[in-house]
C-alpha cells in the first residue's frame, strides 16, 4: 500500500515560481492500476517522480509500507527504487550500448539475481512479451512497440512492489499502445505490483482501477 | 541468489515492515562489461580519446628514450674523448692489472711529465702524456681530433700537440721541438708528428702526447683512465676499485665532470617537466573530450540512477570506462613508442649540425635513442594517472545530477 499526505511541490525557474503539486492526497492499494491524466504541465511527471523517489516534495509524506520514503537518506531511497520500483519511460529508454538480454540483466544484477535464477528470468520475460529470440538484439534493431515491451518487461524484472510509466504509450500507434497497457495491467494485478501510468490517452481510463485527474498541480478528481 | 528465494527474501521484508530491503552489490563484472560495451559502441568518442592518449604516450615514451640518448651521447662524447668513465692516480704500475675486473672495456696506463716545450725563445710550460698510441686509439678518440699530421705511432720519438701550442711555439709538422725540465735544462728533443684541436679549452690548453717509450727520463706520475662496457653501472666499478686498491685515489666522472653531471640532472628534471606538463594538458583534454561523451551519454547515466545506481556505482563505472581506455590507449602507446625508438637506436639522429661547437659532443654529434625502466614505463603511468584525474570532474557531474532533471532536461 501506497499513501500520499498533502504532497507538494514548488519549482522556482526563470520564470517563478511554478506549484507543479498542491496537496495530493491519496492511497493506492497493492496490485492496483492507477491512471493519472492531465494536460501537459498539469504535475503528472512530477508525481511519478515523487512516487518514485526521483523527486522529494517540498511538502507532505509518501508512505509505503508504513515508511515515510520522502525521508530516507538518497543512498536508501536509492536502494529502495532499485528494490521496489519499476520505471517505465516515454521514450522506452533502454541503455542503447547493451543487448536486449543485457538490458534485462541490468536491474537484476542491481537486486543480486545473477547465474541460473537470472537467465531463467530473462528467458521467462522474454517468452512472456513474446520475444523469444530477441536476446542479441540492439535497441536500435527493435520497434517502438518492441522496445516499450522491453522496457515494460525490464521494469518488472525484479519483481518491484510499484510500477510508474511515463505516458509508456506515446510513441505507438494506439492499438500497440492499448495493448501495452493492458499487458501492463493485467501483470501487474497477478503479481501484485501497483501501477501508475501517467498518459494523455483517455482511451486508456477504461481499463484503469482508478483515475487520478490533475489540473495545475491540483488533483481534480478520483475514480 | 535464485529468483524464489529473492521473491521470499522481499515478501519476509514487507511482512515484517522493515523498510528498504537489503543491499546488494553492483558485480564489479557487470559493472565492467557495462563500461567496455559503452566504450566498444560509442566507437568514434572512444576512437578520440584512444588517439589522444595514445600519440601522447608514443610521443613521450620516444622523447624519454631520446633524452637518455642524449645523456649517453653527451657522457659517451666526454668520457670517450680521452679521460674514460673513471679516473685514477696512485696506483703503483705493478698493481694496474688488477682493474681489469668484469664490466670494464680497457684500462689505459698514462703517464705524466710537466716540463717545459721550446723552440727558439719561445718556451711554452705543460703536461706531456705518456700514452701507448695502439691502445689509446682503441679506446679513446682523441686521435679524430688531429687536424695536421698524424697521431704518433708506438716506437717514434715523435709529439702531439695542440693547434694552441703549435701557434704559440710557431711550429709545423716535423718540426723538431725542445723538451726542458722545469728548471729550464735540456732534456731531448722530439718531431712534431701530429696537431689536434678538441675545442675544450683544458684539454687544448697545455696537454701534449708522446709514446711511453719517448718521455724523457725522470719522475713520471702514473695514471689510469678505465673505460667501462656499455651499460656498467660507473659507481659499483668504483667502489670495487676502492675495495681493490685502498690506498689509490679513483674517482668516476660524476665527480671530476660535475658540470656533465648537473647538466644531466637537469636534462632530467627538465624532462619530468616536460612529461607533467604534456599530460596536465592531455588530462585537461581527455576530461573535456570525455565529459562531452558523458553527457552525450547523460540520459543513460539518469536512467540508470532511476534504476537504483548508486553513487559509488556511477564513479566505479566512469572511473572503469576511462581505466579502460587509458590503460589500453597506455599500452598501445608504449608499444608506439618502443617500436619508434627500436628504430632509431639501430639508425641514430644525427645532430652534428647543431653540434659542432658543444664540447658535450666533440666526437659524434649522433643520438641513439634508450629505453630504461623509468623511460618506458614513466609516460603511460601518468597518462593512467591523469586520465584517473580527468574523470573527477565528469563524475561528480554526474553524481550531482538528480535523475528527474536528467531524465527531464535531455
Amino acid at each position: 500500500m501506497i499513501t500520499l499526505q498533502s504532497v507538494s511541490k514548488l519549482y522556482v525557474s526563470g520564470r517563478g515560481h511554478i506549484q507543479a503539486l498542491s496537496e495530493i492526497s491519496f492511497t493506492a492499494e497493492e496490485g492496483q492500476g492507477i491512471i493519472l491524466v492531465g494536460r501537459s504541465g498539469s504535475g503528472k511527471t512530477t508525481l511519478l517522480n515523487c512516487i518514485g523517489t526521483l523527486e522529494i516534495p517540498d511538502s507532505g509524506a509518501i508512505f509505503y509500507n508504513g515508511t515515510d520514503i520522502c525521508r530516507l537518506s538518497l543512498r536508501r531511497r536509492t536502494l529502495f527504487r532499485r528494490r521496489e520500483m519499476g520505471f517505465v519511460f516515454q521514450a522506452a529508454n533502454l541503455l542503447p550500448w547493451l543487448t536486449v538480454a543485457e538490458n534485462l540483466q541490468f536491474p537484476l544484477e542491481l537486486n543480486g539475481i545473477r547465474g541460473k535464477a537470472q537467465r531463467g528470468r530473462i528467458e521467462e520475460l522474454l517468452g512472456t512479451f513474446g520475444l523469444a529470440g530477441y536476446e542479441k538484439a540492439l535497441p536500435v534493431e527493435l520497434s517502438g512497440g518492441e522496445s516499450q515491451r522491453i522496457a515494460f518487461a525490464r521494469a518488472i524484472a525484479h519483481a518491484p512492489a510499484i510500477l510508474l510509466a511515463d505516458e509508456p504509450t506515446a510513441s505507438l500507434d494506439t492499438s500497440t499502445g492499448k495493448q501495452l497497457v493492458e499487458l501492463m495491467i493485467t501483470l501487474c494485478r497477478t503479481k501484485g505490483t501497483t501501477l501508475f501510468i501517467a498518459t494523455h490517452d483517455l482511451e486508456l481510463l477504461a481499463m484503469a482501477d482508478r483515475v487520478v485527474t490533475l489540473k495545475d498541480g491540483k488533483m481534480e478528481q478520483r475514480t | 541468489m535464485p529468483y524464489r528465494l529473492f521473491l521470499l527474501k522481499k515478501r519476509i521484508c514487507k511482512a515484517l515492515n522493515k523498510g528498504p530491503p537489503i543491499y546488494s552489490t553492483m558485480r564489479f563484472t557487470f559493472l565492467f562489461k557495462i563500461a567496455s560495451l559503452t566504450l566498444w559502441r560509442s566507437w568514434r568518442a572512444s576512437v578520440v580519446l584512444l588517439f589522444m592518449v595514445i600519440s601522447a604516450v608514443a610521443a613521450l615514451v620516444f622523447l624519454s628514450a631520446l633524452a637518455v640518448g642524449t645523456n649517453d651521447a653527451m657522457i659517451r662524447n666526454s668520457t670517450g674523448l680521452f679521460s674514460g668513465q673513471i679516473a685514477g692516480t696512485g696506483i703503483q704500475e705493478l698493481e694496474t692489472h688488477r682493474l681489469q675486473i668484469p664490466g670494464v672495456k680497457q684500462v689505459l696506463i698514462r703517464r705524466q711529465l710537466e716540463i717545459l716545450l721550446g723552440n727558439g725563445e719561445s718556451l711554452e710550460s705543460l703536461v706531456l702524456m705518456g700514452v701507448d698510441p695502439a691502445q689509446e686509439k682503441a679506446a679513446t678518440a682523441y686521435w679524430q681530433k688531429t687536424v695536421a699530421g698524424t697521431y704518433p705511432a708506438t716506437g717514434e720519438e715523435t709529439i702531439f700537440i695542440s693547434q694552441d701550442t703549435a701557434k704559440r711555439l710557431k711550429l709545423a709538422i716535423g718540426d723538431t721541438v725542445n723538451l726542458l725540465n722545469l728548471k729550464g735544462f735540456p732534456l731531448k728533443k722530439l718531431a712534431v708528428a701530429g696537431i689536434f684541436k678538441t675545442g675544450i679549452s683544458h684539454l687544448d690548453q697545455g696537454l701534449a702526447f708522446c709514446p711511453t717509450q719517448a718521455l724523457p727520463t725522470g719522475e713520471t706520475a702514473l695514471s689510469v683512465a678505465v673505460f667501462l662496457q656499455a651499460d656498467t653501472p660507473v659507481e659499483s666499478i668504483v667502489t670495487q676499485y676502492r675495495q681493490i686498491l685502498p690506498l689509490a685515489s679513483v674517482s668516476a666522472w660524476t665527480d671530476f665532470m660535475p658540470d656533465l653531471k648537473q647538466l644531466i640532472d637537469l636534462d632530467s628534471v627538465c624532462m619530468a617537466i616536460v612529461i607533467t606538463l604534456v599530460f596536465a594538458i592531455v588530462s585537461v583534454g581527455i576530461s573535456c573530450t570525455f565529459l562531452i561523451f558523458t553527457l552525450k551519454n547523460l540520459r543513460e547515466h539518469g536512467i540508470m540512477k532511476a534504476m537504483g545506481l548508486l553513487p559509488g556505482d556511477t564513479a566505479l563505472l566512469l572511473v572503469t570506462q576511462i581505466g579502460l581506455l587509458t590503460v589500453f590507449a597506455a599500452a598501445i602507446g608504449t608499444l608506439a613508442g618502443f617500436l619508434t625508438v627500436a628504430i632509431f637506436s639501430r639508425t641514430g639522429i644525427d645532430i652534428s649540425a647543431f653540434t659542432s661547437h658543444n664540447q658535450y659532443f666533440s666526437v659524434s654529434g649522433i643520438l641513439y635513442p634508450r629505453l630504461t625502466g623509468l623511460a618506458l614505463l614513466t609516460p603511460p603511468l601518468v597518462a593512467i594517472l591523469f586520465g584517473m584525474a580527468a574523470t573527477i570532474w565528469p563524475t561528480i557531474y554526474i553524481i550531482r545530477k538528480n535523475p528527474a532533471d536528467i531524465l527531464r532536461s535531455v
